[in-house]
């Protein structure tokens, strides 16, 4: 049973966070920067 | 050091001893893959009672993993009190380059202590690739057909909503290293100031490697 625990610690981690959302207010925010820039041009 | 017997003939707790410092010594040597190796090793292997040691442990692996692209679950932190990582762990998602370097700053003392800080920034060189590619993105939703053609000026605006001053060469520079690095794939059309991005996966993965030197 020691082994699971270990095991349990070694699988907390994520390789496929990578993705393509742009809807996470960072994003907004990024967006309606270089929209509202673009709109000046 | 050649090894006399067998590695699977020690006892365990030796050989978890064993995996954490020479995987220290990875880290330092920045032999992210051996690293990696050696410090999940101790960690799969290592008394499951003992807090402190897992704790001592992921104060060097988190560091490596983040280098070879892989993010700790926010529970991770939290339950063995890692929380200075937290907010680098953000950077990266978001591609906040700005959130990076204050999370750096807020704890540079602990993350010099540990000899990790210089790990750490290098990490910089994701975050630019994550930005850059949000803005690729943002890009291609309001006009795809002309989404692969980044002006160097945008992302200086970008930069600078961060407020981070950089002007034209400093991007380009900063871009020219993303390419040698292959976090992104493109050319530059030097003249026009523009980023020509591939059209097939512009941004490759880390996918568990490190950055390529």
């Amino acid at each position: 049973e020691d082994k699971e625990e270990g095991q349990e610690v070694a699988q907390q981690w994520e390789d496929d966070w990578d993705d393509d959302d742009v809807n996470d207010d960072f994003s907004l925010q990024l967006r309606k920067e270089l929209e509202s820039n673009a709109e000046k041009n | 050091i050649e090894t006399v017997r067998d590695f699977e003939e020690f006892p365990k707790r030796d050989k978890v001893t064993y995996m954490y410092y020479t995987g220290r010594l990875d880290v330092f040597n920045e032999n992210f893959s051996a690293a990696d190796h050696k410090l999940s090793y101790a960690l799969t292997h290592c008394n499951p009672q003992s807090e402190a040691n897992i704790r001592m442990i992921l104060k060097y692996l988190i560091p490596v993993k983040l280098s070879i692209g892989i993010l700790p679950q926010d529970c991770l932190l939290q339950k063995y009190n890692l929380v200075e990582y937290r907010n680098v762990v953000l950077a990266l998602r978001r591609g906040d380059l700005r959130l990076l370097r204050t999370a750096l700053e807020e704890h540079e003392d602990r993350f010099l202590r540990s000899g990790v800080y210089l790990v750490l920034e290098k990490l910089e060189l994701q975050v630019y690739q994550r930005l850059l590619k949000k803005i690729y993105i943002i890009q291609k939703q309001r006009d795809p057909s002309r989404a692969h053609q980044m002006k160097l000026e945008v992302i200086v605006r970008a930069l600078k909503w961060l407020k981070i001053d950089m002007d034209l060469d400093e991007v380009e520079c900063i871009v020219a290293i993303l390419i040698y690095k292959n976090l992104v794939k493109g050319y530059f059309a030097h003249k026009s100031k523009v980023v020509v991005l591939s059209k097939q996966d512009p941004f490759p993965k880390l996918n568990g490697k490190p950055v390529s030197s």
